[in-house]
């Protein structure tokens, strides 16, 4: 007894302290319930577009790039009366609903367009009912985006908008009483032990334990936290409505695996698995989704078609046992294909090393909290159809290397960029040569010695003094050593080993030569020709050594693409960018970037060494482009560095700038020369592309001139391989030729000619 | 003989000033030279007169009234968005600058001016008008001898 009158008060202090605790930990849970729901927003990754599309009259696109562009954007090839997003193909004539899309200047409903072509332009542009169009813009194609940890993508929606009968197969097959329990289902975990091994679906965890679970949880099994799931799923009932706790349910429920990229919500798995919003989904197609709940993998409909198969008909089965759809609903529904979406999957993005880029430049001005999480909208300026062009070239060609066998493991590697000339809005850039992989990017990160690509700074340097040097200025191509104070002697040599005399500017540039250039650079000094590239867009300290001049420093493939943007530009520098607008995610703008434009140098130099880089082209170390194109229309620089290491080409058209590097990661020789491993990659991709020609109106101080190339001087009929070149006025040789003759009668003569058109 | 020959350059002088050929290597090898080289085209938005393009038309004048309601960031936008469409159009740079300079920034005016010029060819009233510009722009920047040089061009091309 004694001993009993003593337990007591210790039993019951005991059970107090416990039953304090239970409640400090409850409220604490309480606190948590309320604190992370409420605090809590999904996080939306920031979703990134191309550049889309503009039609208008004139416009050079092939009719099949446009259908091509549609399919990427999930537009059917079949024509819906009621809705858009479709597009009929009519011989020459297209029809495409457009659907409706937010674009950083405002909505754009959803419109009929007819669109007329004719070799490979838009040559009519109207609506529906025949009125003419002077524009219409097609949605951007989604190329990525920036997620959350664990790449968690989601497309939000409000319960009201998703299909009752998803709700109800939802609730059919999880659980069915849902709407009368407090959180959890004594009744559900009774069944769920009875029918265990029975076939049947129905788990013990209700719809708040599993949100419970998976927001507020780790994965262990344990009483404890069985316990623990079980109070707050009480809790969250307390707190909030049905309505509330379904609504979230179905945004962050897991649904299924894009590669790196985890589906989410049923927003997204409608669109993810069948291209549609969540409210056009019908019977069979929702109930795909509710039986995907318990397995994504296990039940993928993409790698287990059957599995899934059997498992959409069980979750219909269960619907209509409980009364939710007639017997002929679930008839019909059963009766259908599983109807996917046929598009492969693209992972976070078909676009790594261009997204990339994206990440880089909005890291500026952005929180990486906020990219993840706030449902940014980026639009960007990749242009589809070249960066398809410049994938498909690289890889072409490093195939074909691969074939001859004699490259070994790992292969050859490669990179490229393209850009606006006149904006310097990056078009294309690939990172290797598997453009899906997102790893090391070689057209930002490789950095590679750039050989001759360097040279331009040189010449450019020279023409700026037009009473010094002309194109024709005859340049020393002979034996040269470069004795600096307290240092090795350097002695440049030339690709084929050989000396060439005397050689004018031009030419000198078109054959590459390393001894005239190397000559020329240090004549002018190292500090005006480094100057100079600084200028042209070369952003980092070069050094102040003679090698410098034959491109020994290392540079990335996305830093020469500045260098030849200002070039391809007539002297007028504007940033690389890959971005254009940012906007929240209703499409409230946030953040223009707009054309910024630095003129660095002025046009009459600019001029000269264009045309010297189309020499190049015509008549240099780029002649075999013209198996790709017509060799006046483009300007260019190959490179090639010690022991062929590197590969690249530089050049410009109309209106691209591109860059191509080709080696190896490793740095080992790959006895590739610019001409013969970057050139062709940069020729197929330009072709692809049509581009147009080289446009730089001729400034007004500029002249042409026929000059002799072997003397440099004034030439005329009598003169073999004469050629015109421009200079700028008062700046030509006033001398003749040995071969010239008088020249007054020459130049009458000349005239007369002309007017006779002879 | 003499007379005749300087009445040849002032005729091809006319011919060609200003001067405005589509590319630095127009095809002209002496007489006789050889090989002979294909001509390049002319790009399609060649300088002086760009073809009449619909769509450059109705965004110009979108911006401009966008301009004149000082909504300059969207005029900006909508300016950029027809130089995609049109990119050596002139008249499109200097709309540019003169947003550039409503807005305040002096140094991107003068370069978007300058642009302009280089598409400018013959049309010498436009030329005169990115001048003005430049003009402009370098005064707010305090350049007072540049601003001087600039309007002195342009009073040479307004002639």
């Amino acid at each position: 007894m004694a001993r009993r009158r003593r337990f007591w008060p210790y039993l019951r202090a005991g059970l107090l302290t416990l039953a304090l605790l239970a409640a400090g930990y409850t409220l604490y849970l309480d606190f948590r319930v309320r604190h992370e729901f409420e605090g809590r927003r999904f996080a939306l990754p920031a979703r990134i577009y191309a550049a889309p599309l503009e039609l208008h009259v004139g416009l050079k696109v092939p009719e099949d790039d446009v259908v091509r562009e549609l399919r990427e954007l999930g537009y059917r090839p079949t024509a819906r009366a009621d809705g858009s997003g479709w597009y009929l193909r009519n011989g020459a004539e297209l029809e495409i609903a457009l659907r409706p899309f937010v674009f950083w200047d405002g909505p754009q409903p959803a419109r009929r367009l007819r669109v007329a072509f004719e070799a490979g332009a838009v040559t009519a542009l109207s609506d529906a009912q025949g009125g003419e169009l002077a524009l219409a813009r097609l949605e951007p194609l989604p190329i990525g985006g920036i997620y959350p940890t664990n790449n968690e993508d989601r497309l939000l929606v409000r319960l009201s908008d998703v299909p009752k009968t998803l709700v109800k197969e939802l609730i059919a097959v999880e659980d069915r009483n849902f709407y009368s329990h407090w959180g959890f289902d004594p009744r559900g975990i009774a069944r769920a032990v009875l029918s265990l091994g029975s076939g049947h679906v129905q788990g013990g965890s209700t719809l708040t334990q599993q949100l419970v679970k998976n927001f507020f949880l780790s994965p262990e099994r344990t009483i404890r936290r069985k316990l623990t799931e079980l109070v707050m799923a009480v809790l969250l009932e307390l707190h909030y409505s049905k309505q509330e706790i379904l609504e979230t349910y179905l945004n962050e429920i897991y649904l299924g695996q894009d590669r790196d990229r985890a589906i989410h919500g049923v927003g997204l798995a409608a669109q993810f698995y069948f291209d549609k919003p969540v409210g056009k989904l019908s019977l069979a197609e929702s109930a795909l989704l509710v039986g995907l709940v318990r397995g994504p993998a296990y039940y993928d409909p993409y790698r287990h078609p059957r599995r899934a198969l059997e498992r959409r008909n069980l979750v219909l089965r269960e619907t209509r046992d409980e009364g939710f759809i007639s017997a002929a609903q679930y008839q019909a529904a059963r009766a259908t294909g599983l109807g996917l979406n046929p598009r492969p999957s693209t992972g976070t993005t078909p676009y790594p090393a261009f997204v990339d880029l994206v990440h880089r430049q909005l890291r500026h001005d952005y929180d990486e909290a906020d990219l993840r999480s706030e449902g940014l909208r980026i639009f960007t300026t990749l242009d589809p159809r070249a960066q398809a062009a410049a994938e498909h070239a690289l890889a072409d060609r490093l195939a074909a290397f691969d074939r001859q066998g004699r490259f070994g493991k790992p292969g050859l590697e490669g990179a490229v960029v393209m850009a606006d000339p006149q904006s310097g809005e990056v078009q294309a850039l690939v990172g290797g040569r598997d453009p899906r992989y997102q790893g090391f990017n070689r057209a930002l990160d490789a950095e590679r010695q750039i050989g001759s690509l360097f040279k331009p700074a040189i010449y450019l340097t020279a023409l700026e003094d037009p009473s010094r040097y002309t194109l024709a200025t005859l340049l020393d191509d002979s034996k040269f050593v470069w004795q600096p104070p307290n240092s090795e002697p350097w002695r440049p040599e030339n690709y084929d080993k050989q000396y060439h005399g005397q050689v004018p500017l031009y030419l000198a540039l078109a054959h590459s030569y390393n001894v005239a250039a190397a000559r020329l650079g240090t004549t002018l000094g190292l500090e005006r020709v480094i100057a100079t590239a600084r200028k042209l867009g070369i952003g980092r300290e070069l050094p102040s050594y003679p090698s410098t001049l034959l491109g020994a420093a290392n540079l990335s493939p996305f830093e020469i693409t500045q260098m030849y943007q200002t070039i391809a530009s007539g002297g007028f520098r504007s940033p690389l960018h890959a971005i254009r607008d940012v906007t929240t995610m209703d499409g409230r703008p946030l953040k223009r970037y707009p054309l910024a434009v630095a003129q660095v140098f002025p046009p009459d130099p600019m001029y000269l060494l264009t045309a010297a880089l189309q020499d190049v082209v015509r008549e240099g170390t780029a002649q075999s482009l013209s198996n790709w194109l017509p060799p006046l229309g483009v300007a260019g620089k190959t490179g090639t560095t010690n022991e062929q290491r590197d590969a690249w080409f530089a050049g410009f058209s109309g209106g691209r700038v591109a860059v191509v590097w080709v080696g190896y990661d490793d740095n080992r020789p790959a006895r590739l020369l610019g001409a013969t491993a970057a050139l062709p990659v940069w020729g197929e991709m330009m072709a692809a592309l049509v581009p147009e020609p080289v446009a730089f109106p001729q400034p007004e101080d500029i002249e042409q001139v026929t000059i002799d190339p072997q003397s440099g001087l004034r030439a005329d009929a009598a003169c073999p391989g004469a050629l015109a070149l421009p200079f700028v006025k008062g700046s030509a040789p006033q001398e003749r030729a040995p071969c010239a003759g008088n020249p007054v009668v020459d130049n009458v003569k000349g005239f007369f000619q002309r007017l006779l058109g002879q | 003989m003499r007379l005749l020959f300087l009445l040849a350059t002032l005729l091809a002088g006319c011919a060609t000033a200003p001067p405005e050929a589509p590319s630095p290597l127009p095809p002209a090898p002496a007489a006789g030279a050889a090989p002979a080289v294909p001509a390049v085209p002319a790009a399609p938005s060649a300088p002086s007169a760009p073809a009449a393009n619909p769509a450059v038309e109705r965004l110009m004048a979108s911006a401009r009234a966008d301009q004149a309601a000082s909504r300059l960031g969207s005029a900006e936008a909508t300016i950029e968005r027809a130089l995609r469409i049109a990119p050596h159009d002139a008249r499109l740079w200097q709309q540019l600058a003169r947003i550039r300079l409503q807005q305040g920034q002096y140094a991107q005016a003068e370069s978007l001016a300058a642009r302009s010029n280089t598409w400018a060819g013959g049309d010498n009233a436009l030329r005169a008008e990115n001048w003005k510009l430049i003009a402009q722009a370098r005064d707010a920047r305090g350049d007072d001898a540049g601003a001087r040089a600039a309007q002195r061009n342009a009073e040479r091309y307004g002639r």
